[in-house]
């Protein structure tokens, strides 16, 4: 570490790193359009000028994403000098900004918008019409980009030739006329397109499925982590009012994505915006019927009370708490137990997703649960006499057929949406992923958090509080029924 | 003037300069066989080459053997290391290395051999125009020649120096010849300058070690090993040392590319070599080197035309390319020309100029064309100290800005005059190219 003195607090800098990081895990604000953490600076915007004083050299103003840390210099990000440069940078930048943001997706997430505001002066002295470039040009199947937003930062160029290794993009013509285009506008290609609409500091590249969805202002952000491979992102779900998720965007996490993640996992709303959600059913004489929570735990508990022979599937997807809880029950039921085993896909790459469908595989087989595949599962739990299945989606992952099959067993179900087969006695509703606490361990062993990013249907409560409540009405003492 | 001994283009005026024979029977390869045979050290050379004060001739004006020095000794670095000889020449009104190209080829690629014994490297790439086909086919020619008498190659001399010289041709991008952006260029990429640090000595071609200079920067070379530093150091002014080529340009009765030693001023090159100002007129406005430098005053002819005396007038010396503009010319329209080429130029990487070009281009236009607006000329002004100095990562946007502030500063009075008669009253016919705004 080295000592710098960054707006007269001396810091501990990190040499390796330019001087705007330093500033950065400061606290110090340094706008930044070329500059990513993650990306190989290039110094091209200018926007990050900061005075720098080393030695007994006057002060000068430089680009401090270029900027080596040296011992004892001494930085001032707010001299008038620097602001000024800033402030010029910034009028040459919104030159031909055609300034659409009322239309825009990124506005209110926009660097740009952002110092314009916070810096920029209010009035334009251009006479001149802007340039007009091509508005909504497709980059496949992910990506639009709006060549007028563009500010060529080159962060998208430099996502595909320094993280995913595959250079797609490049800029093309020169100059003032310069545009991110593609080889003979070839569609980009890759699960990894998504991250380039992340990191494009203005809204020249937008997601297609996002676009005109929500605006950003609107969007509530918590914390979770990705369902979709054992890889375990960190994301941030981001829910509209109204409940609906709009968006998943990757959370910075050193030890598993960095700022990234895979199209597979950021476009996954299907289950968790899928409708008709299952609070609780349980079947009476006209068959299975909605009834309360308390109704249908009663019913549970009587299809399990007194039985010996139980099986306890539980979902790929529950949490180390939910799985936690599942056991204990299993205990108290003198339950065999096992949990789905998607098959894996072929989405396997070197960089990210691990191809295993499985968010939770390392937490649970370290909880004792053995990892089946469906039809694995059917045969280990055949003799049961009552099978509870736990979590979401387990029963879609276990197949309606063999749950079908189960003909001489009685199905009690912990789910998000109902199973109608013959053996199946009571249904009770669970939280999907952004709508519980808890944590996954990913294949790695790192701990993703889950929060609560919006709540769960109206009568939905927390799996292990069902799971425990249920073991507390088959055995109230808690000995082994 | 007084009188002086030429030495650059001595060779070029004879019959077939080009060929080897030619070269040669012209003491040609004698300063390479000095350095290889008597021998030479490599700290030897790069002491002259401090001791000449030859000061880089592209442009800039850093020293050439200072230069050399800074490359890594291969001895604590073994990484392959380049010289690149930059022959990217575009700078507008600069023409003086095509003529060393065309008509003195053998005198460059001497020049390069011996570079590359005085900083041990192995491999020279001369970086060539695009649109110098005629300098690039007799380069490449001459070089083939250089080869089979055993001049460049394997075992230069049957010594134990071996070197190679490669060519390759730009596609026309004036960027291509900033050092890093022809390093970039160069390495089949596009021609988008580096940020430096780091510098090109450390991290250059490929990464590696590399020298760039340019072509007259190199044929000064052989001259200096042959005949000392010292010599070299005694012709000239206090810090420009030699004689440098001077293409003129303009309005001058004898346009062209003449060796003059420095220390000359610019109203002898007008008057004497020059021929004077066309139809009689007198001198409005001049470029001291090439559109990048600040324009004088017609006034500021006697100005000696070196670094230093340049400098102290707030301009500078460039590529010494002069374009002489008699008192008929319209400054917002050469002002528009050159503000479009620095527009059609940049390689568009930093905001200020990638904006800032087009936004001067146009103002300048819309002056030049009398739809001005009463604050153009302030604008303008701002912008230019917007994107100059040092504030972007290669020199372009400071090239652009220059003329510019010096264009407000003297002929603040004839553009304000443009934009109040709505009309440019020294107009000249227009003829709008294809591409024109």
């Amino acid at each position: 570490m080295t000592k710098i003195t960054v707006n007269g607090r001396e810091i501990d800098a990190d040499p390796k790193k330019p001087l705007i990081a330093a500033c950065h895990e400061h606290g110090v604000e340094v706008p930044m359009y070329c500059y990513h953490p993650g990306l190989r600076p290039v110094g091209s915007c200018r926007i990050c000028q900061v005075e720098v004083k080393q030695g007994d050299t006057p002060a000068r103003v430089v680009a401090a994403c270029r900027t080596p840390i040296a011992e004892g210099m001494v930085v001032n990000t707010e001299s008038p000098k620097a602001h000024d440069v800033r402030r010029e940078c910034l009028e040459f930048l919104l030159k031909n900004h055609p300034l659409d943001c009322p239309i825009c997706d990124k506005a209110g997430e926009c660097d740009l918008q952002d110092y314009s505001f916070a810096e920029g002066q209010t009035k334009g002295r251009t006479h001149e019409p802007r340039r007009k470039l091509e508005k909504r040009k497709s980059l496949g199947d992910v990506i639009v980009l709006d060549e007028e937003r563009c500010i060529l930062c080159s962060r998208c160029v430099r996502f595909f030739e320094d993280v995913t290794k595959q250079p797609q993009l490049t800029v093309s013509d020169l100059g003032s006329r310069s545009v991110i285009a593609t080889f003979m506008d070839k569609p980009l290609k890759g699960n990894y397109q998504g991250n380039i609409a992340d990191i494009c500091p203005v809204g020249a590249l937008t997601l297609k499925r996002f676009r005109f969805q929500a605006r950003v202002w609107n969007l509530n952000k918590h914390l979770s982590t990705c369902a979709e491979c054992s890889r375990g992102c960190s994301v941030t779900a981001e829910v509209l009012r109204g409940g609906e998720t709009k968006r998943f965007r990757p959370r910075f996490n050193p030890k598993v994505n960095q700022w990234w993640m895979c199209d597979t996992g950021r476009f996954a709303f299907e289950h968790v915006n899928a409708a008709d959600r299952l609070v609780a059913t349980r079947r009476g004489a006209e068959g299975l019927a909605a009834c309360d929570l308390d109704e249908a735990l009663d019913g549970a508990a009587k299809s399990l009370r007194g039985k010996s022979n139980v099986a306890l599937v539980l979902s790929p997807f529950a949490t180390n708490e939910e799985a936690a809880a599942a056991k204990a029950l299993a205990s108290t039921l003198g339950a065999k137990t096992c949990f789905v085993s998607p098959t894996p896909n072929a989405l396997k790459d070197d960089f990210l997703h691990t191809g295993d469908p499985c968010p939770n595989r390392r937490g649970l087989t370290d909880l004792g649960f053995a990892g089946l595949a469906a039809d694995d599962a059917a045969k280990a739990i055949g003799g049961a006499s009552v099978v509870v299945f736990v979590g979401e989606r387990v029963l879609e992952l276990f197949g309606a057929e063999r749950l079908a099959a189960l003909a001489n067993a009685r199905v009690v179900v912990f789910d998000t949406h109902a199973a109608n087969a013959p053996a199946v006695d009571v249904c009770i509703g669970v939280p999907v992923h952004v709508e519980k606490n808890g944590h996954w361990t990913n294949v790695d062993g790192h701990l993703g958090r889950l929060t609560i990013a919006r709540s769960a249907p109206r009568g939905v409560r927390a799996l292990e509080e069902n799971l425990t409540r249920l073991g507390q009405l088959v055995s109230p003492t808690g000995a082994k029924a | 003037m007084k009188p002086f001994e030429k030495y650059l283009l001595n060779r070029t005026t004879l019959p077939n300069s080009h060929t080897l024979a030619v070269y040669q029977a012209n003491g040609g390869y004698k300063a390479l066989e000095k350095v290889l045979k008597k021998p030479m050290t490599p700290a030897e050379i790069i002491a002259e080459m401090k001791a000449s004060n030859l000061r880089g001739r592209g442009g800039a004006g850093f020293p050439c053997g200072m230069k050399w020095s800074f490359m890594p000794d291969p001895a604590k670095d073994p990484r392959p290391r380049y010289l690149a000889v930059n022959a990217d020449e575009s700078e507008p009104g600069t023409c003086k290395d095509r003529v060393l190209m065309e008509k003195d080829p053998h005198g460059l690629i001497e020049g390069c051999l011996i570079a590359a014994y005085a900083m041990k490297l192995q491999a020279v790439y001369i970086y060539v125009r695009g649109e110098y086909r005629k300098s690039y086919d007799t380069l490449l020619a001459a070089i083939a020649e250089a080869r089979k008498a055993g001049l460049v190659g394997k075992r230069v001399m049957g010594t134990d120096f071996s070197c190679e010289v490669w060519m390759h041709k730009g596609a026309g991008a004036y960027i291509c010849g900033e050092e890093t952006g022809l390093m970039e260029s160069l390495e089949g990429k596009r021609g988008h300058p580096r940020p430096k640090p780091p510098f090109p000595a450390g991290f250059g071609l490929w990464g590696q070690p590399t020298t760039v200079n340019n072509v007259e920067t190199i044929f000064n070379v052989p001259f200096i090993v042959e005949r000392g530093g010292a010599w070299l150091a005694s012709i000239g002014t206090q810090n420009s040392k030699g004689n440098f080529l001077c293409g003129i340009s303009g309005h001058v009765n004898k346009p062209g590319v003449y060796e003059l030693p420095f220390g000359v001023t610019a109203r002898e090159i007008v008057d004497e070599v020059a021929g004077g100002i066309w139809k009689g007129r007198k001198c409005k406005a001049w470029f001291p080197g090439g559109s990048s430098c600040a324009l004088l005053r017609g006034e500021d002819l006697d100005v000696v035309l070196d670094h230093d005396s340049l400098r102290a007038k707030g301009s500078s010396l460039g590529t010494a390319a002069m374009i002489v503009m008699d008192d008929t010319t319209s400054i917002a329209r050469v002002m528009e020309i050159i503000a479009r080429f620095y527009d059609h130029e940049s390689c568009g990487q930093c905001s200020q100029c990638r904006e800032g070009t087009q936004w001067l281009a146009q103002i300048f236009h819309r002056i030049a064309t009398g739809h001005g607006k009463p604050d153009d000329v302030a604008t303008l002004e701002s912008l230019a100290k917007g994107m100059a100095p040092a504030k972007t990562i290669c020199a372009l946007a400071d090239a652009a800005a220059i003329p510019t502030l010096s264009a407000v500063r003297i002929f603040k009075s004839e553009l304000e005059e443009c934009i109040r008669q709505a009309k440019d009253p020294l107009a000249p016919p227009r003829i709008e190219y294809a591409g024109a705004h």
